[in-house]
């Protein structure tokens, strides 16, 4: 930065005030606020808004990202428009070009901090990510025991569930809260994704190739089980309901069907 | 380039690029009009016959309607879906693949089905469900399971859950024809008039007014992928739709 | 900066050697023995009586006619002569060199196999324009059919032909919007090169991805592609003759790209003028080389992907096929191989014109130079290492997520970079609000935006739910259209002048302007919505609670239309009768801007000599 106009070299101090004295500098930090107020809002208002029902544990942790990203990224998104908000105040009209601005070519103090802080935030949403897939695999070996477990048989463009413990088929998703559950998928063809929406999990069903994944129901309520995967003419009605019910309703539903409680 | 100044008028140029913009729209809107018509349901829908009598179950009334549908080669009928050619030698669902049901009513489909075939991919689909009291009726005698190595296509209907119309899922297996040293199961026209054919019925109930599709779960795209493409992949062969209305 | 330059006319007279064969070669005789080939191919490999039944004896055939009709039309045009003559001992005489090069040929030269780069670049821009009309419009008959819940506006076939075909047009289009046009016509020039590399080579890369084209149509009449652009296997192998299409435009255009990328590095390693060290080098040569030296590792990856795909469907080789030990994730992994890189491939560019616009409107140097380097280089280099993040849910090798997410979120920090650089640049100027200008606030939003819900993604449990979802469309839309096609408009808009010798019509280019960036965030806030509600993506008909969201959407795309037909009209007028540019109407300090329109055959008269990088503005400088 030039400072041959200034006669003094300031301190430090001196300069920070300064620097705060600027109005382009004011007015940036506003529409920082300002933006910074925006996305935590979008962050604790909407997101929840938007998706559904919570109804099972990854559910809930895939809801607290959504909400925590936001609000962390909010004051970098909310520098970054900041700064372009009052570029956009500060516009040059006209069919010439503007007056020579200050001929900064860099800042290396700006760039290094620019790049540790990116790099803090970054590593924030990784150590969290880290922590959430830990607890995620953690919960399956620890639960395996009780768990139910639900074979779930994509074909062309129909979903099956199989309860092998209790001996029964079904092409509603029916599971118990509270307890548990194991899904193995799988695929009778091409790739389909498995996805029971308010449970907040999901996984590609293979040929000949076993995918599991698990949760646990939270909440009483219907489920929707859609398709992720693009699988062909009727991908988009590759859908089907379920229910996470009271167990005394679960073991009922499986003796109509004809199996036995396990 | 003789000029330094636009060649052209403000007002011509604005009038210029309206005109484009509209024709622009234009283009597009006959283009995406081209395509809906190409892609739009090339067979006339099937309505169900709706008759005088009604029914009780469950304590509740429902009027009663009924379908005919037959599975064989349909020359005269052959679906023509998109880009694709009529392919004559596809089997399929007919007189139509689009089936108008009345809401609220319990609906008797009756199927002449005449082909062959090999197992199912997923055996699941050898069960009967979603009919009234989980069975159908094979020439005269009521099952409700067809073993996965004896089915030759299936009726399978289903549709995207919603707040806005019920559930309907049915699926109903149909039983194999053995096929003759001739090979002359299979009638080309005129569904139940030739050749050794099956006739299944089965009954369900609708409920309000919705948008459903169906499709087969037997593979019968031999030579494809998990026999799911050709026929099982064009739609209006072993696919359609259902509209309760 | 300083350049010696003769801005002189000059005169050449014009080749005619007119025994030559190569005069006699254009488009036409092209399309001839192109479909001339197709025809004798399909004729030999026809299925005869005994194998009519079969799906692969239908795809080897059709296969065979499509890759041999842009065998057939290149050897129509001319494009092996060179090589040809080699074969035989010679070479192509001076005369007909410069005859290829197409000086003197008026408008014919576009329908040749021309040497020239700026007819390249032009041959590429238009066809790039086609391309996005032609994408804009399917996506426009998408959005007609989601409009209401049910989807009966379009059959589902139809639709998922129309998602795979607006998915590969776009994509294909989105890869060489930037370095197509831009990096053809003006790069050479800005390193003070008189033409690429490789000429010959340059012509082959635009006349290869032009055959891929009616290759690409032909779908439509084949039965279409069900497999979205994605042609995930095993879906790709159980599809129809559609499907051929597909298999043999990637086999196609990735011969273009390699070709292209390798004559670009190499022309901007070899051919720069004297004196333009690396770091006096324009930034978006640079952004635009990084991008075309990814595209050469990570295409093969794509087209073997796609070879695996022919010969499982012609030779039943089960390369995806469980049932016979293959692998639908052996697919997964080639492609995204390819995948990841692909969309840096096609953001690097975009963003890297913005920093050449933006010292240009705010008259001081871009800042931090070398910022700008690290960012491009480390999103390249990290995006070779991420593709598996598409595979989160695949379950392919659960425990694998962890790493991959790494990875993929520590491009945040090179992505950053890239941000403080224009944010820099544009601190303390006033910015001229130009057109291009405005692409450049345009884009500091949508990749925010698309920056930050690619972070969302990045994160296994959320991914968990988003995967697959309506989410992840509009935040790939909001990269790849809301930053990269933004910057490649606005780099239109700045090197308009110096393509056409005319200004482009600034009151029509600022309401299409407003038009694609208002309707931009409203189709895309519906999407981000409909996927946070749940809704998978590519599906023909959705339930009624996506009724509000989808609505909004389709709202939106009809505003992204009309606007980008108000920018093609303004592209149109403006090319016929804009406004006389000056010579350098911005005021820029690159080389391309001290040359006149027309640019001379070679560019320069007289070879530049570089003394400093382009960026001295501001005052002290």
């Amino acid at each position: 930065m030039s400072n041959h106009d200034e006669e003094l070299t300031p301190t430090p101090g001196q300069r920070a005030i300064n620097l705060f004295r600027r109005t382009d500098v004011q007015r940036a930090l506003l529409f920082t606020i300002l933006w910074t107020a925006v996305f935590v809002i979008l962050g604790l208002y909407f997101y929840p808004k938007w998706m559904p029902e919570v109804m099972s544990v990854d559910m809930k942790s895939m809801e607290r990202i959504m909400i925590g990203f936001t609000i962390i990224s909010a004051p970098i998104a909310g520098l970054v428009l900041g700064i372009a908000t009052q570029a956009i105040t500060n516009r040059h009209k006209g069919d010439t070009p503007p007056p020579d601005g200050p001929a900064v070519r860099t800042n290396g103090p700006i760039v290094a901090v620019w790049t540790v802080v990116s790099g803090i935030f970054c590593l924030i949403a990784i150590v969290w990510g880290i922590v959430e897939v830990n607890t995620m695999a953690n919960a399956a070996t620890t639960e395996a025991g009780t768990a139910v477990h639900v074979q779930v048989i994509g074909s062309q463009w129909v979903w099956s569930f199989k309860y092998p413990d209790q001996g029964v088929e079904s092409d509603k998703l029916m599971l118990p809260i509270n307890r548990p559950v194991v899904f193995d998928v799988i695929s009778e063809d091409v790739n389909h994704s498995f996805w029971p929406v308010q449970l907040g999990v999901k996984v590609d069903a293979n040929r000949l190739q076993t995918t599991v994944i698990h949760t646990v129901p939270t909440k009483l309520g219907n489920i929707d089980v859609k398709c992720a995967e693009l699988c062909g003419l009727y991908h988009a009605y590759m859908e089907t309901s379920g229910k996470v019910m009271t167990t005394d309703d679960f073991n009922n539903w499986i003796t109509t069907n004809g199996g036995h409680v396990a | 380039m003789e000029t330094t100044t636009s060649t052209t008028s403000s007002s011509k140029r604005l009038i210029s690029a309206l005109v484009f913009v509209v024709l622009g729209v234009a283009i597009v809107g006959v283009v995406g009009f081209t395509l809906h018509t190409l892609s739009a349901d090339p067979q006339k829908p099937l309505y169900a016959t709706k008759s005088a009598d009604t029914i009780e179950i469950d304590g509740k009334s429902y009027p009663k309607a009924s379908a005919v549908l037959g599975v064989y080669p349909d020359k005269a009928t052959a679906a023509k879906y998109g880009f694709t050619a009529n392919r004559h030698d596809y089997v399929q669902y007919g007189p139509s693949t689009h089936l108008v049901l009345p809401a609220h009513t319990y609906v008797t489909i009756t199927i002449h089905a005449y082909d062959s075939g090999e197992h199912l991919n997923n055996p699941y689909f050898g069960k009967v469900v979603g009919t009234i009291g989980g069975t159908i009726n094979v020439d005269g005698v009521d099952v409700n399971n067809i073993p996965s190595d004896n089915v030759e296509h299936t009726f399978t209907l289903h549709g995207i859950p919603s707040t806005s119309q019920d559930p309907l899922f049915v699926n109903v297996p149909l039983p194999q024809v053995k096929q003759d040293d001739k090979g002359n199961n299979i009638p080309t026209n005129d569904p139940g008039t030739q050749g050794a054919g099956h006739t299944v019925t089965f009954s369900f109930l609708t409920g309000s007014a919705g948008d459903y599709v169906w499709n087969c779960e037997y593979p019968c795209g031999d030579g494809t992928y998990a026999k799911f493409g050709a026929a099982m992949s064009a739609y209006g062969y072993m696919s359609g739709k259902v509209t309760v209305a | 900066m300083t350049t010696l330059h003769n801005t002189s006319t000059h005169s050449r007279p014009i080749p005619n050697p007119s025994k030559s064969l190569i005069t006699k070669l254009n488009m036409g005789t092209g399309l001839v023995v192109g479909v001339i080939f197709a025809f004798a191919a399909y004729y030999a490999f026809r299925p005869n009586a005994d194998t009519a039944g079969f799906y692969n004896q239908q795809n080897k055939a059709l296969l065979a006619a499509m890759l041999f009709w842009s065998v057939g039309f290149l050897i129509g045009i001319g494009a092996f002569i060179g090589p040809f003559r080699w074969l035989i001992g010679k070479d192509l005489t001076a005369e007909e060199q410069l005859y290829l090069a197409g000086d003197g040929q008026g408008v014919k030269r576009y329908f040749k196999y021309c040497t020239d780069h700026k007819v390249v670049g032009i041959q590429y821009l238009v066809g790039v324009m086609a391309m996005l009309a032609v994408g804009g419009g399917m996506a426009m008959m998408i959005r007609t059919s989601l409009a209401v819940p049910g989807g009966h506006f379009i059959g589902a076939s139809v639709y998922n032909s129309l998602v795979g075909m607006h998915g590969i047009t776009m994509i294909v289009a989105m890869i060489i919007v930037a370095t197509g046009p831009f990096g053809n016509y003006i790069m050479p020039i800005m390193i003070g090169a008189r033409d690429m590399a490789f000429p010959r080579l340059n012509a082959l890369s635009w006349w290869v991805l032009f055959t891929a084209i009616p290759v690409l149509c032909s779908a439509w009449f084949l039965g279409g592609i069900p497999t979205g652009w994605t042609a995930y296997a095993p879906l790709s192998v159980q599809a129809g003759p559609g499907m051929n299409a597909f298999v043999a435009t990637i086999l196609i255009f990735a011969v273009s790209t390699a070709v292209a990328g390798m004559n670009v590095t190499s022309t901007v390693v070899a051919m720069r003028a004297k004196g333009m060290k690396w770091n006096r080098v324009p930034i978006f040569v640079v952004g635009a080389t990084m991008s075309v030296a990814l595209a050469i590792p990570a295409f093969p990856t794509f087209m073997l992907a796609m070879v695996q795909t022919a010969t499982d469907r012609v030779f039943n080789t089960g390369f995806y096929d469980a049932n016979v030990g293959g692998s639908g994730w052996l697919y997964a992994h080639l492609f995204w191989i390819m995948g990841h890189p692909e969309v840096y491939v096609i953001l690097l560019p975009g963003i890297a014109i913005l920093m050449e616009i933006a010292p240009v409107f705010v008259r001081k140097p871009l800042f931090s130079y070398n910022a700008a380097i690290m960012g491009f280089a480390g999103i390249a280099g990290l995006s070779v290492l991420v593709w598996a993040h598409h595979m989160y849910i695949s379950g392919w090798t659960p425990t694998l997520n962890g790493p991959f997410m790494v990875t993929t979120e520590m491009i945040s920090v090179p992505t950053g970079l890239l941000f403080l650089v224009m944010l820099g640049t544009i601190w303390r100027g006033k910015p001229w609000m130009k057109l291009p200008m405005l692409g450049l606030f345009a884009v500091i939003w949508n990749l925010l935006i698309g920056g930050i819900t690619g972070i969302y993604l990045s994160d296994v449990p959320a991914d968990n739910y988003l995967h697959g979802s309506m989410f992840v469309t509009a935040h790939f839309h909001y990269t790849l259209m809301g930053a990269a096609l933004t910057g490649a408009v606005a780099g239109l808009a700045y090197w308009f002048p110096k393509m056409t010798g005319r200004m482009l019509n600034e009151p029509a280019g600022y309401t299409a302007f407003w038009f694609t960036q208002i309707g931009f965030q409203v189709l895309f806030l519906g999407m981000f919505i409909a996927g946070a509600e749940g809704q998978p993506r590519r599906v023909v008909s959705f339930a009624a609670m996506y009724k509000y969201s989808n609505m909004i959407s389709t709202g939106g795309a009809y505003l992204v239309g009309i606007g980008f037909i108000i920018l093609l009209w303004a592209v149109i007028h403006s090319w016929r009768k804009g406004d006389i540019a000056p010579q350098n109407p911005w005021g820029a300090k690159t080389l391309e801007w001290t040359v006149p329109y027309p640019v001379p055959l070679e560019n320069f008269d007289e070879a530049p000599i570089i003394t400093s990088d382009p960026y001295g503005y501001g005052k002290g400088n």
